[in-house]
This record gives C-alpha cells, structure tokens and sequence, in this order.
C-alpha cells in the first residue's frame, strides 16, 4: 500500500482550478484541493471534487474498434493506425486536400492540439481544423483580436479584488466558473459594485448590487444606451480616446440612433436604470467587464463584443491592474486550443494562415507544403460532411449534442466517406463513427492547459490509460509517422519546444519553467516572467479600433405557435454533453433528468406544474423533459440546459449563424412548451 | 528554520526505530507541499510543515485501508490533534495504531484561523502562544454579536452566495458519517444553489456542534469566502460554559449531547445529583 498525491490540474471549466490526485493500487481514490494553487487556492467546485469520479468508469474506451456492418469490433492499434492513414491520403488524393477536416480539442492538452493541427496542416495541406471553441468565444476571438489586437482575458482572475466595478454580461459563474465567482465576491466586498446583466435571474444576478434583467440578444441596444449617455453628459474617457484608439468618429455617429429612451425600451429595463449603470460604470476608477455564453452564443455574437470593447474604451477601462475585459472561456484548455492554432484561419500564435510570410515560415519549420486558405469552421464542416468534407477526424469532442439543430448532425455525419473518433467514452458522436481510438483523460497524461488567464499550467500523469488505451500524444506521433510526418517526439515537453520556437507569445514556455504556479503569455523569451495584464500603456495592435456593432435582433422571435425565448446554457453540477459528469455518480445524483425552467405565471398560463412532464418545442425539433418553475426566469424566456443525451437541448436549437464567427445563436430560439 | 528539522529528526527516529510503520505529513519532494506517507527514513528530508494542512480524515482513511499492524504517525497541529481524538471517541479510529507528533502554531496562524487553543497537548515541535477569542475580532464579531435581525441578515447575504461545492462537508476532518444527511432527499434538495440556509447549512452545523474542534477547515475550503466555522462559535462556547466541555480536549470523555436520559448528565464526569430510580440501592 503505497498512497500517494500527485498535483495536477481540473479537467472541467476553464478556470484551471489546481488539485491533488489521491491514487492508491495505481487507481484514483479521492481528489482533493491543492491549498498552493494560484487560482483555487485550496477550494474547489462540486465538479473539481468529484473530478476522479470518471477516470476509472467501466464505459472506457479500451481498445480501438472498427466498424463492420452495424458492430464495433475491437482491432489492433497497427491495423487502426494503418487504416486511418490510408483513408485519408487515399480521400486526400482522389477529392483533393480540402476533402480532409479535423475537429481538435479543447478537452485536450496544448500539445496534443499542437500536433493535431499540424498533422491535419502538415499532413493533408488544408486548413480545416477547427474546434469547439466555435461553439463559445469564437467571437470574442474575432471581436478582440480586431479592436484590441488580442481576443484573450486582458487580466488574471485575481485583479477583480482592487476593482470599483465589476460588469457583467451574460456570465452565470457561479455555476459555470465558480472559483472565479468567489474572486469577484471578494473584489465585490471589497468596494466594487457588481452590476449583472442576463435575462435570467441567476443566482449571480440576486447577490448582485444591481441586476439589469433585459430582454434576450438585446446586448447592443443596452451597451448603446450607456454609451450615448456616457457621451451625452461627457463622462467618457477623453485623453484615452484621443492617445490610444482610432475611429471614434464613427462609433459616435452609431451612437444616434441609440438614445437611451429607444435603447431601454429595447432591452425592456428602465431609462433610469441604464442610466444610472452608465454612470457607475464610466465614474469607476478601475472597472472589470465579465462577458460569457449570453454575449457571443447569438448570431450577432460578433457585434456584441465589439460592443463590450467600446464600452470599456469609451471610458479607458482597459490595460491596467483592475480595468479589463474578461471573457471566462469554457473549457479546461480552450484558451490553449485556440492559441497553438486548432483554428481554420490561424497558425500557433494567431499568425494568419492567410499571411504568406507565415505560410513561408511554417513551411520551413514543418518541411511540408501548406495551404494558404483558411479552412472550414466546426458548423461548416459538419453541414458539408460527405458534400465537401469526405473524411473527418474528431478528437474528443462531441458535435452530436455540442452542435446546434442535432437532426442536421445526424443527417450529416453518416454521408462522410470515412470517420474516425478518438475518445475516452463511445459518445453520442463516437457512435456514428468507422473507427474508435481509445485515448486518454486528463489524469492519463503530461502536458499542459491555458486557463481563462493565460497561465500555462503542467498537468502530471497519475494512473495509466486503461487496457490498451493510449495517450492523446502517443496516437497523434503514431498516426503522424504513418502520414509522413517528422512526428518523433519522445515526450509532450519536446512538444512544447518546438511550439515556442514558432509562437512568439509563447516563445519563453518550457516545461522547466513552469513549476507549479504556470507562466501567463505573452511570455516572449525564456527570462520573461509572463504577463498579468494585457494592453498596458499600448494595445497589441497599436491603437484600439472602435468597430460600429451592427445590432440585429434574435432570428426567431416569439410568435403566436412559439410564445417562448428558449435559452440554453449549463448548470453547476454538470458539464457540457455530460460525457464526464453524467459518469460521476456524485453529480449525476444532484441532477440526473433534464429540465427546463418556465417563469410560475407563464406556467400557471399554461397550466403547468412544477415536476410535470412537459413538451418542448421548436421549428427544428422536439424534446420531452420536466417543468422546474422558477421565478428565476422572466416571463415569455425559458431556459433548458444541453448536458442531457435522452432530452438534447440541440434538437432544439437553431443553426443560425453569426456572419463573422460563425457561432450558432444558442441563446434564443422560438419553443413552446406542452404539459404531456 | 530549526522547527522543521527538529520535526525531521522525530520523525527519522520514529521510523528508524521501527516505532512506526509511516508517519503522515507533508513533503516537498516534487517543488510543493503534498501530503505524503513516510516510510523509510531517507524520506524524511523532504519533511515541512506549512502550509496549515489538516490531515485527521486521511488518517482514519489510511490506518481503515492499511493492515491491522501498521502503526502511523502524524504529523499535525492542535487542532488536527483535536479532530483525531474526536473520531477515536467515536469509533472512527483506533487510538492504538496512531501516533500524534504534535506542533504549536504561531500568534499569527492563531489570529488567521481565529483559534482559541492554537496548540496540541503535547508540543513536541514549536512553542506554545496565546490562543484569539474570536469574539474580539472585528469582521467575526459582526457575525456573532448585535441584535438578531442584523445577525441574520448578515448570514443571508453570506450563505447566499454558497454554490454547493461541498466542499465545506468534504474538508471537514470529523464529519464522516455514511451516509451523510446532506445527500438524503428529506433534507436538502438536490440539483439547485445555492444549498438551502436551514436545510444545509444548519443542519450541518448542528450535526457537528459538539464534535467541532474549530479547525477553520470548511471556511479555508468555501470558494465564496463564507466564514463557516463562525457557526460553531456559540454552541462551542455554551458547551464550555454549561458542561466545561471541548471537543477534542479529552480523549477520556464523551460529548454531553451524547448521554441518554437515564444517566444525564453523562456518568463519565459526573454522577447525577437527584435520586436515581433505575438504580438499585446496596442498602434496600
């Protein structure tokens, strides 16, 4: 008996919370907090103490499986390897490069997604890698990246406490990053005032100090109607302005049509409410926006934070210790994903595949020819499966129940020549699948996730991949080999290596710096401390660029056949498709049936009852699932989380998209709901 | 820096001896502190004692899943030490196969956990310093004095924001029972936050009034930052007024709340001063 406790780092949101692994007989017994930790300092959620709960599940993937007729038959890993390399050169070859997509992950470390995206560049010449980052900040990536020159959080998570205002938008961090929540909590006790903006009366909202409940996808009109009055009695940032931003001409010609009358009728709060939020936020000394899913999950996702990034310009709350713009990503490694280039239009380091000096750059450091034409997102690649798109490799994500309007999914996937899923479970998506590669969670592997403030953190192996599992990076070096490619590496910290010499932001990364506290990028060269904060004193782009946010309302409105807003989202004891939490028995106990949440008069109108078995309903699809009646939502708004395979909240959801992200308006579609 | 290596060289004798089969502390061995079973003596070196890690619960786990020889030493403070007599006095542990190689905490752990006995009862490490009443710190005494009202409106804004992490149940060195009233449907109502004031919150406070050694475990361990172990101050301080009871303090003697009615108050420490109608007397 042999106990031991080994640091690693939570595989869930993307806090990136620290933990200890308890492992005895090489099985993982309990988790606890790790009291040094940076971030969690000692605490965790209900989801970090429970994160050993899947690791050793009997649903493991523990061999590769290849599909023959309708059944799954386990084979060895050569012939797995072989015949996945064979199939796509063969599709590559006959339907040209760009019949070849790859779906990356945020669930994975920094350096598997770096050799993924390389393998699918390197190998096959295309773009077409993408991830489910799509599906969250894709937004903010474009937005930021254009106005500020960097769409990550411009600060840590500890710089709320020192804050006069904390703003935030469409963010339910207590359910959904609730380590930072208490972060905010603390800044909030500490002298900010914390407004919240969400049509939901989360729990967030009622321990804030003001709650703006508007209307769904009416970000613009709100952010609009503050900026006007902010101009209008002169509150705003002048020198900032004029120092270091351009094209304010413009956003204030935007601003006339936006008085704060129409705006708040828009949004469905008071005028002297967004007024009087206007003038907390622009007075405060230092001032934090939080933004979330309510901002970027609409089809004007793009427009809304532009609109956030004008806002914190207008009145200079960005580039210092306690002003910034914070997006709270995800997933465990999405920031990582997106930085070392699992996007179709950048390489590692947001270096434009489009740019022929980076194309030429690249082709040198991975001796291959690459394609200088961006490459299809995750929606695209899915509507394009077997038209387009001929053979997909998915790495640990699960489009089925992630992506919008599943019918559509479902259709799609089938018509591909030739899928291959890797993945610690048989998921929803693993199911349609040719071939299944058993791969390996995150207590399996070395390597390293980006939490929400860019700190690089190391995660350390605990317990072997079970049976004939394998680890991300041992699948990805194999299937590399068999491609061609120079994938020889001997550990995941060589990986890194490679990565720093082709990323600036990350150029002075290496495993040996990160001890146990990580490295926050931009970290530029190996004697750079990293960085707590972004824009200071300059923005990455050199002047911050106000980009006029076209508003455009949610597609679907109510109507008399769909009287409800659906809103979909997560809740805390749970995690996106619920693959890892609906496999712990602690937090599948809390919640274990889908639900939705109705206002107590629309459902009295309806003549619903708390716990009934109801319909719900949209153009796209149908779902039988429970009432849960709260007076948490507002009347006309209901709220259904997508966690639930027998009840998938993306049957429901529309496939609309924003035009420059290409992110699917999950937070408003028309429903109606039906008692059964 | 002598504190650590005294603690180093007990602990080194311990096992080179062979008193011990391991002793439980924290070690530095990979940059910062784990918990860590020591086996062999060369071990030792990585041996520190900070941060403030309460280590009872994984000792009843470790002694429950080890064979019925293996003898284990730990390596803890006075309020661990506390936590560890409790779970004895309650069959949770076996005295005979642990061993306590306790350590006094500075004036300024005290002050940060607000404790009131800041030493084990033996001190085989540090010196032993004043205990803090709580009742004289500011931010404490908001939640502990002034009218009722105020008292509860300060804990409802408080326990507002709890986001049933749990964690203050999971930290929490005695509370262990299986199963736990918490995960019981009669009571807490699963899958919405925050966890209800009464139903959660109260319930486990009160289920632990007369075993809480005021580690400050589920306060260090709340995400939001509510001071939990603030709940137990007044039933511990009416124990100590009514009973002359601590928890922890005396291995030899059980809760108050745990006598029945036919000898209260508990035979341990007192013998009833009213006639007693169960007993049959030598003289009838």
């Amino acid at each position: 008996m042999k106990l031991e406790f080994v640091k690693t780092i939570c595989p869930y949101c993307g806090t990136g919370c620290g933990l200890l692994l308890q492992v005895r007989d090489s099985r993982v017994v309990t988790t606890l907090p790790d009291k040094k930790h940076p971030v969690a300092k000692g605490t965790l959620c209900i989801k970090g103490w429970a994160a050993h709960e899947f690791i050793h599940h009997p649903d493991r993937l523990t061999q590769p499986m290849l599909k023959k007729g309708d059944i799954f038959q386990p084979i060895p890993w050569d012939e797995a390897i072989g015949l996945a390399a064979t199939k796509f050169k063969e599709t590559a070859e006959k339907y040209g490069p760009d019949a070849v997509a790859g779906l990356s992950s945020a669930k994975c470390t920094n350096e598997d997604n770096y050799l993924f995206q390389k393998l699918i560049r390197a190998g096959f010449m295309t773009n077409n890698v993408d991830h489910c980052a799509r599906l969250c900040h894709g937004p903010t990536a474009a937005a930021m990246s254009q106005a500020l020159g960097s769409g990550a959080m411009t600060n840590s998570i500890t710089d709320f406490v020192g804050a006069d205002c904390i703003m935030m938008f469409g963010s339910n961090a207590a359910e959904t990053h609730p380590i930072i929540m208490g972060e905010i909590y603390k800044g909030k006790d500490q002298g900010a005032t914390l407004i919240v903006v969400d049509p939901r009366r989360t729990e967030v909202a009622r321990n804030a100090d003001i709650h703006l409940q508007i209307r769904p996808g009416s970000d613009i009109p709100l952010i609009g109607g503050m900026m006007r009055h902010i101009l209008d009695n002169k509150l705003e940032a002048k020198e900032f302005i004029k120092e270091r931003t351009e094209d304010f001409a413009e956003l204030k010609n935007f601003l006339k049509e936006w008085s704060v009358r129409k705006a708040s009728e828009e949004c469905g709060i008071s005028p002297d409410q967004l007024r009087q939020v206007a003038q907390i936020y622009a007075r405060a000394g230092e001032a934090m926006i939080v933004f979330c899913m309510g901002i970027t999950q609409h089809a004007c996702g793009t427009a809304n934070v532009f609109a956030i990034c004008n806002l914190a310009m207008l009145c200079g709350h960005v580039g210092s210790a306690h002003s910034g713009i914070c997006p709270l990503r995800g997933q465990n490694n999405v920031q990582g994903a997106c930085d070392v280039g699992a996007l179709p239009n950048v390489y590692p380091g947001y270096q434009s595949v489009a740019d022929l000096v980076m194309k030429d750059k690249f082709e040198r450091a991975w001796g291959r020819p690459l394609s200088d034409k961006p490459g299809m997102t995750v929606t695209e690649i899915i509507s394009s499966s077997g038209t387009g798109i001929r053979a997909l490799y998915i790495m640990a994500e699960n489009p089925l129940l992630s992506d919008p309007n599943q019918n559509h999914v479902i259709e799609s996937l089938p018509k591909l020549d030739f899928l291959v899923v890797q993945d610690i479970f048989l998921t929803e998506t693993a199911r349609f699948a040719d071939l299944v590669l058993p791969g390996s969670c995150f207590a399996e592997k070395t390597g390293t996730f980006t939490n929400t403030e860019r700190r690089i953190q190391l995660l350390h192996k605990v317990v072997d991949p079970p049976g004939d599992a394998k680890d991300d990076f041992t699948i990805l070096c194999m299937l590399g080999r068999a491609l061609g490619l120079d994938y020889d590496y001997t550990d995941p910290a060589q990986v890194m290596d490679e990565m720093a010499e082709v990323t600036p932001i990350m150029a002075g990364v290496h495993f040996n710096r990160l001890g146990s506290a990580g490295l926050q990028w931009p970290c530029p060269a190996d004697d750079h401390p990293g960085t707590r904060f972004l824009h200071a004193g300059k923005f990455t782009r050199g002047k911050g660029l106000f980009v006029v946010p076209g508003y455009t309302p949610p597609k679907e409105m109510p109507d008399k056949d769909y009287p409800f807003t659906l809103i979909t989202g997560r809740m805390f004891s749970h995690y996106h498709t619920g693959t890892m939490t609906r496999r712990s028995s602690f937090l599948n106990r809390e919640v274990d049936k889908a639900f939705v949440e109705i206002n107590p008069d629309d459902a009295d109108a309806h003549g619903i009852q708390d716990g009934d078995k109801v319909r719900l309903s949209t153009r796209r699809g149908s779902i039988s699932t429970t009432a849960r009646i709260t007076p948490r939502m507002n009347r006309g708004a209901i709220f259904a989380p997508f966690h639930f395979s027998e009840a998938p909240a993306n049957a429901l959801t529309i496939e609309e998209l924003d035009p420059i992200s290409k992110i699917p308006e999950f937070k408003a579609c028309a429903a109606s709901l039906v008692k059964e | 820096m002598s504190i650590v290596n005294d603690a180093r060289a007990i602990v080194k004798k311990l096992l080179e001896e062979k008193q011990l089969d391991g002793v439980l502390g924290l070690s530095c061995k990979h940059d910062e502190p784990v918990p860590f079973v020591f086996e062999s003596p060369e071990e030792v070196d990585s041996l520190v004692l900070e941060p403030k890690w309460l280590f009872a619960k994984l000792a009843m786990n470790i002694v429950r899943t080890s064979p019925a020889d293996f003898r284990l030493g730990i390596v803890c403070r006075g309020c661990d030490e506390r936590a560890l007599i409790e779970l004895i006095k309650r069959n949770q542990l076996d005295e005979k196969r642990i061993h306590v190689i306790g350590m006094a905490c500075s004036r300024e752990q005290a002050e940060a956990c607000l404790c009131t006995r800041p030493y084990p009862a033996i001190p085989h490490l540090g010196e032993k310093v004043q205990g803090v009443d709580p009742r004289e710190e500011e931010t404490a005494k908001a939640f502990l004095e002034g009218e009722t009202i105020d008292r509860m409106q300060r804990w409802t804004k408080e326990l507002a924001r709890c986001i049933k992490c749990y964690g203050c149940r999971n930290s929490c060195p005695i509370c262990v029972c299986v199963p736990c009233k918490l995960e019981d449907d009669l009571w807490v109502r699963r899958g919405e936050i925050p966890a209800d004031m009464v139903s959660y919150h109260l319930i486990r406070a009160f289920h632990l009034s007369d075993t809480c050694v005021a580690c400050g475990g589920c306060t260090d361990a709340c995400p939001v930052g509510i001071p939990l172990m603030l709940l137990q101050i007044a039933m511990r301080e009416s124990l100590a007024k009514e009973y002359e009871y601590e928890a922890g303090t005396d291995p030899g003697r059980l809760s108050p709340v745990l006598s029945d009615l036919f000898v209260e108050p508990c035979e341990v420490y007192e013998e009833p001063g009213w006639p007693d109608s169960f007993k049959v007397s030598d003289e009838t």
